[in-house]
């Protein structure tokens, strides 16, 4: 009886020990790629639970360990050995730390006792971090290896979501301990703030005369979406979305008005220009968001909603903050609002300015592509992005019921994101059909993890806007830079096709508007892995475009007509 | 320009002096003093910097205590007054 309730003491390894601890916490699938100084490590995954994915290039599965966690709401787990695999790691941090995902890397490290002298593959990967994770370990006794693990998962989870970097040395992973696996319901770690300022936040929405809510990430991470879209129905407020906040509005609420910025609709830039009250949701007033930032809403007051401290009054004051959790905070904020007028500008704007997907000639129009695509896909179907044109037109057009079916790059902007994240979400949502929008740029640059896609057989649908361009940089060179086109010509690309076919992924190539439907249909019907190589004009451009260090409403526009 | 003395208290965990010099480089302030030493029956450190920066020292204070290891940050006033150059 006694031995059946009091906890056991085993004697693990330092790498066994990992394996339990991440079991604890709800692991299931990891990323990786082996090396020297992490072989304890792999050689304890023979014997795990843990299912691992075996990517081509570290910084693979630093992004498929992003896709994971964006797609499933959990923490993604990658590893990499010491030296160059933890350096491959580094721009995965980098993207994970810019869009707030919770990522637990580990990398293996040499020997204590060779630390510091230059050793083979020894690089101060725990130096480097410091600017690139949330926060960051290096393991010295493996009697704390447990610890520092459940800490880790703490942080990455808390407060402002981001990654946590776990670097053990060799001698530490086949080190020997002998415990008892902690109780992780003993563990307790949440972020204090101080109360939310409600009050002065109610005067101010209940005083506004033309309010925009001003959607970010922050929702979807807070996991947040239906208390948004409650506080969005009750307030009856026109809406606008960053990049990273699309889905979390219905996109069939017809207050909606789309993505505002850059590339944001007309409709969404010029409200939001107008409105005497923004409302910011979990979003950061990004740059790109924006525009010229003493000429972003010049008439609005702003409320700002957050959980990270250090956003309030960073780029735009806030009159009224509210700090912390939005399940909590946005139901506090949800009352009734006359602002019938505004609804109806707002209205009128949104259909003024709706998308055209007139188009002369047979060349393919990407954004009529990627609309058609998005009506056709299935429900809970998860879309990820690469970053340039492609990435823009995605955003611009197609539609997400949830932010977790959206995943891009956002505040890094990493080419080689999009492929190695669509295999970390169908790794996490199996059954749910997942779509890589990607442009022959980007694709190249992770193109390696198609060797991942074939070995798990996972049914990706990859579709490559090919321009055979850096387009999004050549449409900059010629907007901006006189038409000088330097180094963005890529009509040297491989054979997209034969290149899938090496992989024994099935591929088709289109070049004319008459192959569109049959191509889709073809693509989403198909059981296993697909890429769609769609052949576009290289001088089509992503309109609207508020050109750098201007204001929103100063939009260059399309002279399609 | 601004001048600024802060007093960070921090739990004597790794690298944590790193960390600050790091953010209050990346945030654009620049250092022109400084003094660090741990309690070592309390495991407590104290981190004194003299910053100096355009930018308000609410952005520089916000992110050191970001960081998981900081106890308090203090700004003392006494310093804040603009200087000349």
């Amino acid at each position: 009886m006694e031995n059946a309730t009091l906890p056991q003491t085993v004697t693990y390894t330092g790498a066994s020990l990992l394996f339990e601890v991440l079991q604890q916490h709800g692991v299931e699938h990891v990323f990786g790629y082996p090396g020297g100084a992490i072989m304890p490590i792999y050689d304890a995954l023979y014997d795990s639970d843990v299912n691992h994915f075996l990517c081509r290039h570290e910084q693979g599965a630093a992004f498929s360990a992003i896709g994971y966690a964006r797609a499933a709401g959990k923490v993604g787990v990658c590893f990499a050995t010491s030296g160059p695999g933890a350096t491959n790691l580094i721009t995965g941090l980098a993207d994970a730390l810019a869009d707030s995902i919770p990522v637990v890397a580990i990398t293996g490290q040499v020997p204590t006792g060779a630390m510091g002298s230059d050793a083979f593959q020894e690089i101060d990967v725990f130096g480097l971090s410091l600017a690139c994770t949330k926060h960051s370990f290096q393991v010295s006794d493996v009697n704390d290896l447990p610890n520092v693990l459940h800490q880790a998962f703490a942080i990455a989870l808390e407060g402002r979501q981001g990654p946590v970097l776990v670097d053990i040395p060799k001698d530490i992973q086949l080190a020997q301990i002998e415990t008892t696996l902690e109780d992780l319901s003993q563990l307790t770690n949440k972020v204090k703030l101080p109360p939310a300022n409600v009050g002065s936040a109610i005067a101010l929405l209940s005083s506004a005369k033309k309010p925009i809510l001003y959607v970010g990430g922050g929702v979807g991470m807070a996991n947040a979406v239906d208390e948004l879209r409650a506080f969005a129905d009750t307030t009856g407020m026109p809406s606008v979305s960053t990049l990273k906040g699309l889905g979390a509005i219905n996109p069939d609420d017809e207050h909606y008005l789309g993505m505002l910025g850059m590339h944001g609709t007309k409709a969404a830039n010029l409200a939001v220009q107008e409105c005497d009250l923004l409302v910011a949701v979990g979003a950061r007033f990004d740059d790109r968001v924006t525009g010229k930032l003493n000429e972003f809403a010049p008439n609005a007051k702003v409320i700002h909603f957050d959980i990270d401290t250090a956003e309030i009054n960073k780029r735009r004051a806030a009159h009224a903050s509210i700090l912390g959790d939005l399940k909590v905070n946005l139901p506090a904020l949800e009352i009734p609002l006359s602002i019938e007028d505004w609804q109806s500008q707002c209205l009128a704007m949104k259909r003024d300015f709706a998308w055209r997907y007139d188009h002369p000639g047979e060349n393919i129009f990407a954004p009529a592509v990627l609309k058609e695509i998005s009506d056709r896909m299935p429900d809970k179907t998860c879309v990820t992005t690469d970053v340039g044109q492609h990435q823009m037109w995605a955003a611009q057009h197609m539609q997400f019921q949830d932010p977790s079916d959206f995943l891009t790059s956002g505040g890094m902007g990493t080419m080689g994101f999009g492929l190695p994240a669509a295999i970390g979400a169908q790794v996490s949502r199996p059954y749910d059909c997942i779509v890589a929008v990607t442009g022959d740029g980007s694709f190249m640059m992770n193109v390696q993890e198609l060797s991942t896609i074939k070995r798990f057989q996972l049914p990706v649908k990859i579709v490559v806007i090919d321009n055979a361009k850096l387009g999004m940089v050549r449409q900059w060179q010629d907007l901006f830079f006189n038409g000088r086109l330097s180094e963005t010509d890529l009509s040297d690309n491989p054979d997209f096709v034969m290149l899938a076919s090496a992989f024994d992924i099935k591929a088709k190539q289109i070049s004319k508007k008459s192959e569109v439907t049959d191509a889709i249909e073809e693509m989403l019907d198909h059981d296993g892995p697909y890429l769609l190589q769609v052949k576009i004009d290289a001088k089509e451009n992503v309109w609207p475009l508020v050109p750098p260090e201007t204001a929103n409403d100063k939009m260059m526009e399309s002279t399609h007509e | 320009m601004n001048n600024y003395q802060l007093t960070i208290k921090v739990d004597d965990k790794q690298v944590v002096l790193e960390r600050i010099l790091q953010v209050t480089r990346y945030r654009g302030f620049l250092i022109h003093g400084i003094h660090a030493e741990v309690n070592t029956g309390t495991q407590i450190g104290t981190v004194v910097l003299q910053v100096h920066s355009e930018r308000p020292i609410s952005l520089l204070i916000d992110q050191i205590n970001k960081l998981i290891d900081i106890k308090e940050v203090k700004v003392d006033n006494d310093v804040t007054a603009q200087i000349v150059g």
